[in-house]
């Protein structure tokens, strides 16, 4: 009997088992920005004639993160043999407001470093700021101009930004690819 | 003391069954002795044996018909009927599990006669199903690797041993990720079951391979083909039943310890299970188990791959309280692992990502370490389970499973933070929680007129997070399913059969971020599917030897989050799901159709075999296949995915076959082929694996009873995987890098099992890739950037371990 009693009160628990199991109410979880989570939406390199005139603005633009919509990049347009002075501009504009990346880059500039490449086209870019070490960061930067591109070419200018953590040596060497943007550039 | 040398082998039930029928038998036993004329004094002896393995069976029962004689076999399979008068006789032998086979002996003298037991599959399949193991389908196609195959894999991830099996391939992710794949099919169509528990871990991506030890399991088995019915709907490809040995049930402690070492990456495992049972209490038994596993640098013909290494460490423990009629178990296993991912697939711009995709070797090699940089991943998984069962009187037998599991997984980016505070906080880039309950109520009612059969009920609550400064990648989700199935078996002589139906009903809610034109929001969405599923299938033992067999199965499977709403960066891979994809509806759910016929060969002294033709046919097939161009980011480009749904057929033949050259020498050889087709764009479908065959030949040197050395084995081992030239149509605009060219592999492998006093040591050394060949496979997902693995030692010791003492006599 007392078995019979035991089994039965088994029974019921096995069968009661699967209701048991824990259904607790998880679904008012929302999710919220990633603000920890940092981007770099926008790329913009402002060149000012030294000689005075309007500014010429490059750039890469993502606002909805990686994929999505493609990135809008917009390219430059230069005066030949004309001295620039150019100046970068890094956004995060998933947050509101915006973050300002270049300024973050400024005060950690013992750590990064800016490339410029420029293929196809007559254009050099020297780096003009420092940091506490006395390497080159690349925020600040002059940009020279020779003869025009050939009729209907267009070159390239390639920016990229390396993150060089207690490894900046002053080469594009240490450390990894933060930036990598390339933008249409002809000289004419 | 009878226990420990009639049952283990066979599982707890079996030997039960087995001292259940010894005590009838005793009686039958003594009377058939006090009967025998005292004038008739002719012995009749001899041994039986299994006809497979030809090892003695123990505890058989020989019974004289005319005289109802009747004894059992001793430890060595000996058996002795005295006390016979001259004449004819018909003497039955019968052992569970076996088909019982009648001789006709004539006797004038003493004589001799050995017996050879068939093993009786369908018998054998039963004797599963009584046990604590969830048993295959027996109406289809299914391998199960045992402790001795497994023993050959041991040091290796699930998915890498599952290979073993014919017809079963693996997308590859470097060295240490190994995603199972069935007939071409895997993720989200192949369902996992760690001892009996649905693996609910989270195999959104690619490179995620199953949460599982395999130390583990003492068997595998791989089930081919939909099993929908009892498994739920996403087993559309197959089943993977992951199983531990039951729990011990003779009295004493044992343990188990296995090691491990490779050379080509400086991988060393240690694996050791404890267990005991308790004289005082033969109800209660417990195990404790756990695992380390650490591997380097892995090396390519010529390089090392860097940040190749991985690192694991798992424990389990089971409690179990067993009666005849009711038993529980309490089980929980913990799962951990950091795998490196390699820097290779983070590249710059589009020109830099085709050198990478077209270079020989990375272009960033290394040395050899352990250390695991950024970018890797870090993963736990828990499982807690409760099962319990209580024979209801007559009419059955009811059991109940509960779990829930917890898988975190934390994806580290190969890019710091820029900012140093931020980068301080060392917080992965993706850090996702996905918590699952399960439930099942089981009945199986008593046999019936043939029939056998069981109702089930199953539900599974889950819900998908992201910690707070994650990036989303998987939206937040909670998916309720309740599901419903009826599986009924009749047998009837050389026919079995088998048909079941199920019934499904899903409710997924997704809260997905969004950021349209830069601004944050929040997409809620809901969707419910009944799906429901059907299975026919029949066994036909045309002879002793020849098994038939043929199931069907159809399916929906309604699609998963992560075919719906992947979005995002991982492990510098962008991936896209199908809803997310421009233009795209909602997918819709999957039906399968499932056809297989499998014949096997059994049991012959020489020829031994199976072949496997299947087709299935997927309307709303979801796969996943490459972006071109690639998704440009402000790093650069991204080796980029998207979910693709269109209509599918694949068909494909399995054969393995082995042959007893002479006495000690067996050649064995396997193929197996698989042809997808795309049936909406007429093309072939991507990502099939390509044919492959392998050979071996083996050869088990005569040992002496009383040696140091038993079961020595040498084996050598040849395997050839072809170049996958069935792609789809311009296939150089569809992927980053056309199909490997394909390769041979040479291996060899040598074990023995050493007496080391009265410690049996299992010893082997494996080499793979002897040759140091340089290839690539087709589904590897680091063929575009890097080699295979080149050549590798294995070395590999078991040494069980039995603390009991040895009992007098009870």
């Amino acid at each position: 009997m007392k078995n019979l009693l035991f089994r039965s009160a088994f029974l019921a628990a096995l069968a009661a088992a699967p209701m048991l199991s824990s259904c607790s109410d998880d679904n008012n979880d929302t999710p919220t920005p990633d603000d920890d989570n940092e981007q770099i939406t926008t790329l913009r390199y402002e060149l000012t004639p030294t000689t005075g005139g309007a500014t010429l603005t490059a750039q890469y633009r993502d606002v909805d993160g990686d994929g999505g919509a493609a990135p809008v990049i917009s390219g430059l347009t230069l005066a030949p043999n004309t001295t620039y002075t150019g100046k970068l501009v890094l956004l995060d504009e998933t947050k509101n407001p915006a973050e300002d990346i270049s300024a973050e880059v400024k005060e950690e500039a013992d750590e990064h470093l800016f490339l410029f490449e420029a293929v196809g086209t007559n254009v050099t870019v020297t780096r003009t700021d420092r940091d506490k070490n006395n390497l080159e960061v690349g925020l600040d930067t002059r940009l020279q101009t020779a003869a025009a591109n050939a009729t209907g070419t267009t070159g390239t200018l390639k920016i990229t930004l390396r993150h060089q953590p207690g490894t900046k040596n002053g080469t594009a060497t240490p450390g990894d690819t933060d930036v990598e943007v390339t933008f249409p550039t002809a000289v004419r | 003391m009878f226990f420990c040398a009639l049952g283990l082998s066979r599982g707890g039930w079996a030997s039960l069954a087995l001292a259940v029928g010894l005590l009838c038998a005793l009686p039958r036993l003594l009377w058939a002795q006090a009967s025998a004329p005292a004038n008739c004094a002719l012995l009749l002896s001899g041994r039986v044996l299994d006809h497979e393995s030809r090892t003695a069976l123990a505890g058989a029962t020989v019974v004289v018909l005319e005289t109802r004689q009747a004894t059992q076999t001793e430890p060595d399979g000996h058996y002795h009927l005295d006390n016979l008068c001259p004449g004819t006789y018909h003497v039955q032998v019968s052992f569970v599990g076996f088909a019982p086979e009648t001789d006709e002996v004539r006797l004038t003298a003493a004589a001799y006669r050995d017996f050879r037991l068939h093993p009786d599959a369908v018998a054998l399949k039963g004797a599963v199903v009584s046990g604590q193991r969830v048993a295959a389908p027996v109406t289809q196609a299914a391998t199960t690797l045992t402790e001795k195959d497994l023993q050959q894999t041991r040091g290796q991830t699930l998915g890498e041993a599952l290979q073993k099996v014919n017809g079963v391939t693996a997308l590859q992710t470097g060295p240490g990720i190994f995603k199972p794949m069935i007939h071409g099919l895997h993720s989200n169509r192949v369902t996992i079951l760690n001892n009996g528990v649905r693996q609910e871990g989270q195999q959104w991506g690619q490179e995620h391979g199953p949460e599982i030890d395999p130390f583990l399991a003492s068997q595998l088995t791989v089930v081919k083909g939909a099993a929908s019915v009892r498994y739920g709907s996403d087993a559309v490809g197959g089943v993977v039943l992951v199983q531990p040995r039951p729990l011990r049930d003779s009295a004493g402690t044992g343990a188990e310890l296995n090691l491990v070492g490779m050379s080509n990456n400086g991988l060393g495992a240690a694996s050791g299970t404890v267990e005991g049972n308790l004289r005082r209490l033969p109800a209660l038994s417990w195990r404790a188990q756990g695992t380390v596993r650490k591997a380097g640098t892995m090396r390519a013909p010529g390089y090392y791959l860097k940040n190749s290494g991985f690192e694991e460490g798992n424990f389990s423990g089971a409690v179990g309280w067993r009666k005849p009629t009711y038993g529980a178990e309490v089980f929980y296993s913990q799962f951990n692992t950091r795998i490196g991912i390699l820097p290779a697939a983070h590249v710059g711009n589009q020109q830099d990502f085709l050198l990478a995709v077209s270079r020989d070797r990375p272009l960033e090699t290394t040395g050899f370490t352990y250390d695991i940089e950024r970018a890797y991943q870090q993963v736990r998984h828990e499982v807690l389970k409760f099962t319990g069962f209580v024979k209801t009187g007559n009419a059955g037998r009811l059991s109940t499973t509960v779990a829930q599991q917890v898988d975190a997984r934390d994806e580290y980016d190969k890019y710091r933070p820029r900012n140093d505070n931020r980068a301080a906080l060392d917080r992965p880039a993706l850090s996702y929680t996905n918590r699952t309950s399960t439930a099942e109520l089981l009945w199986e009612h008593r046999p019936w007129r043939g029939f056998t059969g069981s109702v089930g009920l199953a539900g599974t609550y889950q819900f998908n997070r992201y910690a707070d400064g994650s990036r989303q990648f998987i939206p937040f989700y909670t998916n309720y399913v309740g599901g419903l199935f009826w599986l009924e078996q009749w047998q009837q002589g050389r026919w079995l059969l088998e048909g079941g139906l199920r019934l499904d009903r899903r409710d997924l809610q997704v809260k997905r971020a969004t950021r349209e034109g830069g601004v944050f929001g929040v997409e809620e969405s809901r969707f419910q599917y009944t799906t429901p599923a059907a299975s026919l299938g029949a066994v036909y033992d045309a002879s002793t030897h020849l098994t038939l067999r043929l199931a069907s199965g159809l399916t929906r499977r309604a699609p998963a989050p992560n075919e719906r709403f992947s979005d995002g960066v991982h492990n510098a891979q962008y991936e896209l799901g199908y809803d997310l994809v421009p233009g795209n509806s909602p997918a819709v759910p999957e039906t399968a159709l499932n056809l297989g016929l499998t014949a096997t060969l059994h049991d012959n002294p020489r020829l031994n075999g199976e072949m496997t033709v299947y087709q299935t046919r997927i309307q709303g097939f979801l796969y996943q296949s490459p972006i071109l161009p690639p998704v440009v980011n402000i790093r650069g480009v991204l080796a980029s995915w998207q979910f693709q749904q269109t209509d599918a057929t694949l068909r494909g033949l399995d054969v393995s076959g082995s042959y007893q050259l002479a006495p000690r020498w067996l050649l064995a050889g396997k193929a197996a082929v698989v042809r997808g087709r795309d049936t909406r764009q007429d093309e072939w479908l991507i990502f099939m694996p390509a044919d492959r065959a392998e050979l071996s030949l083996r050869y088990e040197p005569a040992s002496r009873a009383s040696g140091h050395l038993q079961n020595s084995y040498v084996q050598v081992l040849g395997t050839g995987v072809a170049r996958q030239t069935r792609v789809p149509r311009n296939y150089a605009e569809r992927d980053y890098r056309l199909p490997p060219a394909g390769y041979g592999l040479l291996g060899l492998e040598a074990g023995t099992t050493l007496h080391w006093g009265r410690l049996p040591l299992e010893l082997s050394v494996a080499g793979s890739n002897l040759l140091n060949q340089r290839y690539r496979d087709y589904l590897n997902r680091y063929r575009y950037f890097a080699d295979e693995m080149g050549r590798n030692l294995t070395l590999r010791l078991r040494v069980p371990l039995e603390f009991s003492r040895p009992k007098s006599t009870p």
